[in-house]
């Protein structure tokens, strides 16, 4: 029986909750100094003076870093790229300018953490201060046109507008999300340590090892060969450690200057002006449908803020052109406005769970307005071709997971009035959301070692986030080798490893994988060739085809004989045999089919009419991910996913103070997370399934795809309950009194 | 660097005057509010005094009268979890389990409890932004700034902050009052007393002076509390406080209310009595949902909404009315 499909447990589950698992912050380096940064109080202007003469003098302080003093850095590459990825473009410590709040203004490095922190408020700031600007509903008179970042900024397929005048029916709304802040449990951190023949070595909470190696390069001017990322356990990335931000860049910088290892990690506080967050969105979503239900048009308009120096863009609309097809066309549009925060990045589920926010809360607007039930309205519209690219899907089983989820929901047992269904005096309500979600194809490396004692190693440059990475990789390669999982050791996070791609955009089991996969391919077949050519032949006159490996013993069938991978490597003297996986993939813009993951999502809320409290009662999620290739594993991505959603349906929201332009609550005290009272019994269905467009491994991508179209869900859910239509997110208690 | 002494008496009179001569020397007993006040810098204290050692302190015992006398040093999980209190005052087991986590219950003390401070996020940011409660004079961040959370009763100019205790709502219902040792002896000051509204010193949250230690909370049972209840509206489920929050304390005569009282929590400085309604609720049927409504409205004349919890005036009402009704079903 194959191992890839079954539900394994955590290859690294025993080290995480005995606490020996060393996150990055974990690992003593002899000597290292400790970094505190101090952030500008104000959110605009610029610092006058900096008086750090009572810093220097305090006990244990090293030195103390202004924009006057520290290096200068290379500017970051422009246009912006995955493969060297900065989070923003604006570097730190090197002009007397203030754009955003929390900025750092001085670095203090001193022996203890303690030292630098209290020597940092020592530090005497003059700031000249002008009024911040901030992102609210006047913005959308300052929206402008973007230029491009990742895909295109608008699209139009069709004649949308054509659609909407056309349509019998037609929905019109805003929609509105707030800036999230990521929160992982582990704070960013670096620690740089440089050697005497000036290679460096960055401990650093990343997703994207080579992309930091290859930024810090640029940045600080030296070759990437003579830089070593390491990333072993990183303690939750949700794409705020995917790019490179200021705190790594001032690590290295000071560690060089002052021939120390300098250790730099964020306070809480800190993570919401030193990393990005999940920006705002206005978003304007117009349906147009015949009676029936079947869209005619679709129009979808995002604006959402950017820092005052980069371009950052929310793709909110980018679901819109490809989940529903419309008869006459679909048009999106994405513009951005400046803000004094700093530059938005990527966070869980970037673009897509905030656009889905506005179509599938319109979707279900669409089924009242049309009488139609919201299963059948969306399987009503559902399509074999992508409406964006007009190429078919790879795979698209969209339609099972709104059919099969709502089986195992009991949507049929839903009556579908608004405040028609109660549980004494609450109100109950229950709503459907589907999505679909990129899926990115990205190249990886690896290497797969077979060694004499029968033994295998899987190197590979990718990481461990949460996500089971170390469980599957192993999995995928104990399945192909023909071993059990015990043989197989796994080494991830460490940019001397090959090189494999950011952990984002659940691009990690397809790709990744698909490496490790090829890898592993090429040490069993090696193993092959030398049963049937090598020294004594033991399967000479057999072909490959006839062998097949079974715990480590490859048995060739049909003439009955057998030998170990031990026994094969001794016989030919080999201490190993090295199979290299390189993974290459087309991108998948540029491939015959369009790829795809989806899933449908149904919720059920208990409202309190008197205090318009919502409490989630039940929530289920089926998915279309392609192959599963670790059920348990993947459950608990999904079940993440969904609280994640959760999260950002009920509670998160990153308030700026409309005076001083400064988040307000920058901690767990003040921005509220769901807490396990908040979270019902969680149900999680996968539509199986091989999409070999997606990867040799049959997999999409599925991490992300569970936090998309659970706020939708929650919202028409909430609707269903109390006939109130929330088109703002969070759901908070006064929008429903 | 900051380096904080710790000194662990076991003789209050020595505590006491420790406390009254430094002031920079804070009492701490559970530390569940202290240490997070210290690590933002809302709280600078130079000296630590460890009270958890004083004796006397740390019992629970009834009164001749009938009442519990709750020696400061309770920890809120084990107060929570007295029979004696679960049967007679429920309202203050409630307003117990509903505060926290497991954890945190099982270490903050009942004095510290009603001595917490405001979690109003201008007061706590690390960073010290204009605060009066925090640097007096500094001005008020959260009048025109993100006040969802803040007052609408009793609120100043120099500061619209809420104060965040559950248990003090509690004890707001009931004949409670605070027993306090200081350089001059033992006091008690009634528990309606001892939390101040802001004025023009919202530095001041209650009328402890220095050297004061609360040693003991009284809760007398010439107001009977079985009928009673606390209710907790926030905006999640655990783990939080209270967006608005009411206790209710009830004597019934058949379906009629002899008395009642009635406080609300998250909407002032202090647990905020509804003295007008208490008055109109005399006689009311405990069913006419309507006639309770408006004599709960009464209070309300008072009540001025910031920029962003002008919700806060409905939502109350409607705690009020269901803490009101729901004690009722226990008389």
């Amino acid at each position: 029986m194959s191992i890839v499909g079954q539900a394994i447990s955590r290859a690294d589950g025993r080290l995480k909750v005995a606490g020996e698992a060393s996150y990055t912050a974990d690992i003593a380096i002899d000597g290292a100094l400790h970094a505190a940064i101090v952030p500008s109080v104000i959110a605009n202007g610029r610092t006058v003076s900096i008086d750090v003469s009572a810093a220097e003098q305090a006990p244990g302080v090293v030195a103390v870093f202004t924009w006057r003093n520290m290096p200068r850095l290379n500017p970051t590459p422009n246009p912006w790229s995955h493969l060297h990825p900065h989070g923003q473009g604006y570097l730190p410590l090197q002009d007397d300018a203030i754009h955003y709040a929390g900025q750092p203004i001085a670095l203090v490095v001193a022996s203890t953490l303690a030292q630098a922190t209290y020597a940092g408020t020592l530090i005497e700031v003059d700031y000249a201060e002008r009024t911040p600007a901030v992102f609210g509903p006047s913005s959308v008179d300052e929206a402008f046109d973007p230029p491009q970042f990742l895909w295109p900024v608008n699209s139009s397929v069709g004649d949308a507008d054509k659609g909407l005048a056309v349509a019998a029916v037609r929905i019109e709304q805003t929609y509105t999300t707030a800036d999230r802040h990521h929160n992982q449990m582990e704070p960013h951190a670096t620690t740089a340590v440089w050697s005497p023949d000036g290679s460096l070595t960055l401990y650093e909470t990343t997703q994207h090892i080579f992309g930091a190696q290859a930024l810090v390069a640029i940045v600080l001017g030296v070759p990437p060969e003579k830089i070593n990322v390491v990333a072993k356990f990183v303690g939750g990335g949700f794409g705020g450690k995917a790019y490179v931000w200021p705190h790594t860049l001032l690590a290295a910088t000071a560690a060089k200057r002052l021939g120390r290892p300098v250790r730099l990690q964020l306070t809480r506080a800190n993570m919401y002006s030193m990393v990005g967050r999940q920006a705002a969105t206005i978003q304007t979503l117009s349906l147009g449908a015949d009676r029936a239900g079947r869209l005619t048009g679709i129009r979808h308009q995002s604006i959402s803020p950017t820092s005052v120096y980069d371009g950052y863009i929310e793709y909110a609309a980018l679901g819109t052109r490809s989940l529903w097809p419309a008869a006459e066309g679909i048009s999106t549009t994405h513009r951005i406005v400046r803000v004094n925060h700093n530059t938005p990045t990527a966070m869980r589920s970037p673009h897509e769970a905030l656009g889905h926010f506005a179509l599938e809360s319109a979707m279900d607007e669409l089924a009242y307005a049309t009488g139609v039930d919201p299963v059948a309205l969306r399987l009503l519209n559902d399509t074999a071709i992508d409406p964006h690219s007009g190429r078919p899907f790879s795979t698209r089983a969209l339609g099972d997971c709104l059919k099969e989820g709502a089986v195992r929901f009991g949507w049929d047992r839903r009556s579908p009035e608004p405040r028609s269904m109660r549980d004494g005096s609450l109100l109950v309500g229950q709503g459907v959301a589907a999505a679909i979600y990129t899926h990115w194809r990205w190249p990886s490396a690896a290497r797969v070692t077979l060694h004499a004692d029968g033994t295998a190693l899987v190197e590979i440059g990718s990481h461990e986030i949460g996500g089971g990475t170390y469980t599957v990789m192993r999995q995928v390669a104990a399945d192909v080798l023909g071993m059990s999982l015990e043989r197989v050791a796994v080494v991830l996070g460490d940019t001397r490893l090959p090189a494999s791609h950011a952990s984002i955009g659940s691009a990690t089991m397809a790709n990744a994988g698909a490496s490790v996969m090829l890898a592993a391919k090429g040490a069993r077949d090696k193993a092959i060739d030398l049963a049937l050519n090598g020294r004594d032949a033991p399967f000479a006159g057999s072909t490959a085809q006839d062998v097949v490996v079974t715990d480590g013993v490859l048995t060739a069938a049909p003439i009955n004989r057998s030998a170990s991978y031990a026994e094969l490597l001794a016989a030919n003297g080999l201490q190993s045999l090295e199979g290299e996986g390189a993974y290459d993939p087309v991108e998948e813009a540029n491939g015959p089919k369009a790829i795809f993951s989806f899933s449908a999502v149904f919720a059920e809320v208990r409202v309190d009419p008197d205090f318009g409290t919502v409490r989630m009662s039940r929530l289920l999620g089926a998915y279309d991910a392609g192959r599963i290739i670790n059920p348990k594993t993947a459950r608990s991505q999904a079940i993440g996913g969904m609280i994640w959603g959760v999260g950002q349906a009920l509670l998160e929201q990153s308030e700026t103070d409309p005076a001083t332009g400064r988040f307000v609550n920058r901690n767990l005290s003040g921005y509220l997370i769901p807490a396990n009272a908040d979270i019902p019994e969680l149900e999680v269905l996968f539509v199986d399934g091989f999409d070999e467009e997606a990867s040799p491994l049959g997999a999409k991508g599925l991490g992300e795809l569970t936090a998309v179209s659970v706020a939708p869900a929650i919202a028409n859910a909430v609707y269903h309950a109390t006939g109130k239509r929330i088109r703002d997110l969070p759901i908070t208690i006064e929008k429903l009194l | 660097m900051r380096v904080l002494a710790l000194a662990r008496p076991e003789d209050p009179a020595q505590a006491i005057a420790a406390h009254a001569a430094d002031p920079e020397l804070a009492f701490i007993a559970g530390g569940t509010d202290l240490l997070g006040l210290i690590k933002d810098s809302a709280a600078r204290p130079g000296r630590l005094l460890d009270i958890n050692h004083l004796p006397g302190m740390s019992g629970i015992e009834a009164l001749p009268n009938g009442g519990l006398r709750i020696g400061a040093l309770v920890r809120m999980g084990d107060l929570a979890a007295h029979p004696e209190v679960r049967a007679s005052f429920p309202v203050i087991a409630e307003a117990l389990l509903f505060a926290a986590s497991g954890q945190l219950r099982n270490m903050a003390s009942i004095g510290g409890n009603i001595m917490q401070r405001t979690r109003c996020a201008y007061f706590r940011d690390e960073d010290g932004l204009a605060c009066n409660k925090r640097r007096p004079g500094s001005g008020c961040s959260a009048l025109h700034g993100v006040n969802r959370n803040h007052a609408i009763f009793g609120w100043s100019d120099d500061c619209v902050a809420t104060s965040p205790s559950d248990l003090a709502v509690a004890l707001a219902t009931l004949d409670a009052s605070v027993i306090v040792r200081g350089p001059f002896g033992e006091r008690s000051i009634a528990f309606s007393d001892f939390p101040r509204l802001p004025g023009e010193t919202p530095e001041r949250d209650n009328v402890l002076e220095r050297g004061d230690l609360i040693v003991a909370i009284e809760v007398s049972a010439s107001f009977p509390g079985r009928a009673s209840h606390y209710l907790k509206i926030r905006d999640r489920q655990s783990y939080e406080f209270a967006l608005v929050s009411s206790a209710a304390v009830v004597e019934l005569e058949a379906r009629r209310i002899r008395s009642a009282r009635l406080a609300l929590g998250g909407v002032a400085h202090k647990p905020w009595r509804l003295a007008e309604t208490e008055a109109a609720l005399r006689g009311a049927v405990l069913d006419d949902t309507e006639a309770l409504r408006s004599a709960i409205s009464l209070s309300f004349a008072q009540a001025r909404p910031l920029a962003h919890n002008a919700f806060k005036i409905e939502l109350a009402k409607r705690a009020a009315l269901r803490a009101l009704q729901t004690a009722g079903t226990r008389a």
